[in-house]
C-alpha cells in the first residue's frame, strides 16, 4: 500500500513503481499469489474476455430495458457470475504480478486499479486532482495512441458566471446546439443535445406545451419567436440536494458540475429539475476520434461513461481559461451574453441592470442564473 | 406544576436558539441572488484570465463612448479596395462613363427605402476615404458606428452597453466588441432566413414510440 496520507485505499499495482519489500499485488510476501496459475494458462486478453463473457455474456449486446428485464437467472448462472467478478477482481491483480504480461498491460491494470478506487472529485486536493488528470490522460494515450490536455483548474475568485438570452434576437438557427455538441463530445449515436431551441407563437408567451423544440424549415419562421433552454446553473440547484451520493454540486464560480466518476446514475437529479437541463447516458457515449475536442476539463467534456449524466457545464473547459462557451460563440445573432457577474463593468451586469429580465420559473427558488431579455 | 413550566420555558428557549443558528447558515445569507452579486461585487478585485489570446490576431481598435470604453476591430484593413481615392481619382460623373470597367456592380441598397436613403447618405463624392453624417461632418470608416448610430440610437445604446452584438474572444476584461458592420452589411443590414443548423431525427424516434 503506496501513500498513508491518500483519502482511499490504494494498491500499488505498477512495477514501474520500486516497491520496498518484494510483494506482489495480493499482499503475500512468499509462495506467490494464487491467480498466477490462471495467468499461466490464458493470454491476459483472453482471460479479460472469457472473464467479461462469464459474468455479463450476451448482455453485453443488450442495452438499458433489455438488460434489466431479460435476465434469466438461476442459481447456476448466480453462481457463475459471483465467481467470475471475482476472478475480474483476481485478473488485475495477476496482470500486475504477472512476468509475461507487458510493461503497457500493466500500466494500464494500475491506472484501473486507481481509478477504480478513487475519491470524490470534490473532496481531492490539488495533487489528486491532478493526478486522477494524468492517469486519465494516460490512459486514452494507451487505449487510443491519441494525446487529450485535460485540466482540472479549479474555480477562480471574485468570479461568479452568468448568462443571458435575448428572445428578441435568437433567429432558431441552431447553430449552438451544433457547436455545443462538438465542444463537449456529446454522443453520436443518441444525438444527445444539452440546448434546446424552443419555437413558439407570438402572442401566446411561454408556452411549452404548444412550443417545438424539433423543427426543421427555414427560420426564422413567420409568427415565431425562439428561445433557448439548458443548464441554468441554479443558485440554489435543486438537483444537487437530491443526489445520494454528491456526484453533483455547485462550485465556486457558480458552476453546477458533475463528477461522472462518483455518479451512479440514478438520475433523481433528473427528476429533479425542473429546466430538463440533465441528460442521461442510456448507451456508451461514442464520438468519432477525427471528431473528438482534445481540450478537455475533468469536470466538463472529457469522455463519460454509459449509466452517468451529464449536462451543460458553461463550457467549463473554455470559461474558465477566460473563454465564452461555444454556443455564445457560435450564436450568429448576438443572442447569447456571458460573462462575470461579479465584475460591475461586465456586459451581463449592463443587461441585468438596464434591460428588463426575466427567469424561467422564477418562483421556484431556484435562483437560476441564466436570465432572458428583450430589445 | 411548577417544574412542568421550568421544562417549557427551556425547550421554547432551545427552539429559539434552534432557529437563530439556522437562520445564520451560510448558504441563506442572501435573500436573492441579485442581493448576493451586489454584495459580493462591491470588492471586486478582477481576474487572472484574460481574452487577448483569443482574439486571433485581430486589429483592434480602442473606442470610448460615454465613459465605456472597449476595443472593436479594425475595419480601413478589412475593406478590399481601401483607400477609396486609389480608384476614385477623378469626380464621380467623369467614371460612369461606358468605357471604364464596373466596379461596385454588386451592391445594391437594400436598407430602409429610398425616400430615406441612397449612396449619399453615407458616402461622400467629394471625399470617397471618409463616410459623411446626415448633416454632412466627416466620419472615419474605422468609426462606422457613429454613422449607424444616427438612425439605430436604441440598438446603439444596448451595443455600448453590451445587450447588442457579439464579444470577440471571451468574457474576461478587456472587452472587445463586433462592431455594426461585422455582422451588418451596411447595404443589406437585414438577416435572411436560412436552414437549421441541426435536425434531431433520434428525438423524432423516441417521441413517436
Amino acid at each position: 500500500m503506496s501513500n498513508n496520507n491518500k483519502k482511499w485505499f490504494s494498491l500499488n499495482l505498477n512495477s514501474r513503481k520500486k516497491q520496498t519489500s518484494s510483494t506482489c499485488g495480493c499482499g503475500k510476501t512468499s509462495g506467490g499469489c494464487n491467480s498466477h496459475t490462471v495467468s499461466t494458462q490464458m493470454s491476459d486478453e483472453e482471460f479479460l474476455e472469457a472473464a467479461v463473457d462469464a459474468s455479463i455474456g450476451e448482455e453485453r449486446k443488450k442495452d438499458g430495458f433489455d438488460q434489466v428485464f431479460e435476465v434469466k437467472m438461476d442459481r447456476r448462472t448466480a453462481f457463475k457470475q459471483l465467481t467470475a467478478s471475482l476472478l475480474i477482481g483476481a485478473g488485475a491483480v495477476s496482470t500486475s504480478c504477472s512476468v509475461v504480461s507487458g510493461e503497457e498491460t500493466k500500466e494500464k491494470a494500475q491506472i484501473d486499479w486507481e481509478e477504480q478506487f478513487k475519491g470524490n472529485y470534490k473532496l481531492m486536493s490539488d495533487e489528486e486532482k491532478k493526478g486522477t488528470v494524468d492517469r486519465l490522460v494516460r490512459s486514452y494515450q494507451l487505449r487510443t495512441g491519441k494525446t487529450i490536455s485535460m485540466s482540472s483548474k479549479n474555480a477562480e475568485e471574485d468570479v461568479l458566471f452568468g448568462y443571458a438570452f435575448n428572445i428578441s434576437k435568437c433567429q432558431g438557427y441552431m447553430d449552438c446546439v451544433s457547436a455545443c455538441v462538438e465542444e463537449n463530445n456529446q454522443d453520436r449515436n443518441s444525438q444527445m443535445q444539452y440546448i434546446r431551441i424552443h419555437e413558439m407563437k407570438d402572442g401566446k408567451g411561454f408556452n411549452f406545451n404548444e412550443a417545438d423544440d424539433n423543427y426543421y424549415h427555414e427560420v426564422p419562421a413567420e409568427g415565431h419567436f425562439y428561445m433557448g433552454t439548458q443548464c441554468f446553473h441554479c443558485d440554489n440547484p435543486p438537483c444537487v440536494d437530491v443526489c445520494p451520493v454528491q456526484a453533483t454540486w455547485r462550485e465556486d464560480d457558480g458552476l453546477v458540475v458533475i463528477d461522472y466518476d462518483w455518479c451512479v446514475g440514478c438520475r433523481y437529479c433528473m427528476a429533479a429539475c425542473p429546466y430538463d437541463g440533465r441528460r442521461f447516458n442510456w448507451s456508451k457515449p461514442e464520438v468519432p476520434e477525427a471528431e473528438m475536442n482534445h481540450n478537455q476539463h475533468y469536470l466538463g467534456n472529457r469522455m463519460r461513461k454509459k449509466g452517468v449524466m451529464e449536462k451543460c457545464t458553461f463550457c467549463v473547459q473554455r470559461s474558465r481559461a477566460g473563454k465564452n462557451p461555444a454556443c455564445v460563440e457560435a450564436c450568429p445573432t448576438g443572442a447569447r451574453v456571458f460573462g462575470n457577474l461579479l465584475d460591475p463593468n461586465s456586459t451581463i451586469r449592463w443587461v441585468l441592470e438596464n434591460k428588463k429580465v426575466f427567469r424561467l420559473k422564477e418562483d421556484l427558488g431556484t435562483e437560476p442564473k441564466f436570465w432572458y431579455y428583450m430589445d | 406544576m411548577n417544574k412542568r413550566t421550568n421544562y417549557i420555558q427551556i425547550i421554547i428557549g432551545l427552539c429559539v436558539l434552534l432557529f437563530m443558528f439556522s437562520c445564520k447558515n451560510e448558504e441563506h445569507e442572501y435573500h436573492s441572488v441579485t442581493d448576493k452579486i451586489e454584495a459580493e461585487s462591491k470588492n471586486y478585485h478582477g481576474v487572472s484570465v484574460s481574452s487577448e489570446p483569443y482574439f486571433d490576431n485581430i486589429e483592434m481598435i480602442e473606442i470610448s463612448e460615454d465613459g465605456q470604453s472597449f476595443l472593436i476591430p479594425d475595419r480601413k484593413g478589412q475593406i478590399r479596395s481601401y483607400a477609396c481615392t486609389e480608384c476614385h481619382s477623378k469626380p464621380l460623373n467623369q467614371m460612369q462613363s461606358r468605357d471604364l470597367k464596373k466596379a461596385h456592380w454588386d451592391i445594391s441598397v437594400v436598407h430602409a427605402d429610398v425616400n430615406t436613403m441612397n449612396c449619399v447618405t453615407c458616402h461622400n463624392p467629394e471625399n470617397m476615404d471618409n463616410l459623411k453624417s446626415l448633416t454632412g461632418n466627416t466620419i472615419d470608416f474605422n468609426a462606422s458606428y457613429k454613422l449607424c448610430s444616427q438612425c439605430h440610437t436604441k440598438q446603439f445604446q444596448d451595443w455600448k452597453g453590451g445587450a447588442h452584438g457579439k464579444q470577440i474572444g471571451g468574457w474576461a476584461p478587456p472587452r472587445a466588441s463586433m462592431t455594426c458592420v461585422n455582422c451588418h452589411n451596411p447595404h443589406k443590414p437585414a438577416f435572411e432566413t436560412k436552414w437549421p443548423a441541426r435536425f434531431n431525427t433520434q428525438t423524432i424516434k423516441e417521441r413517436n414510440n
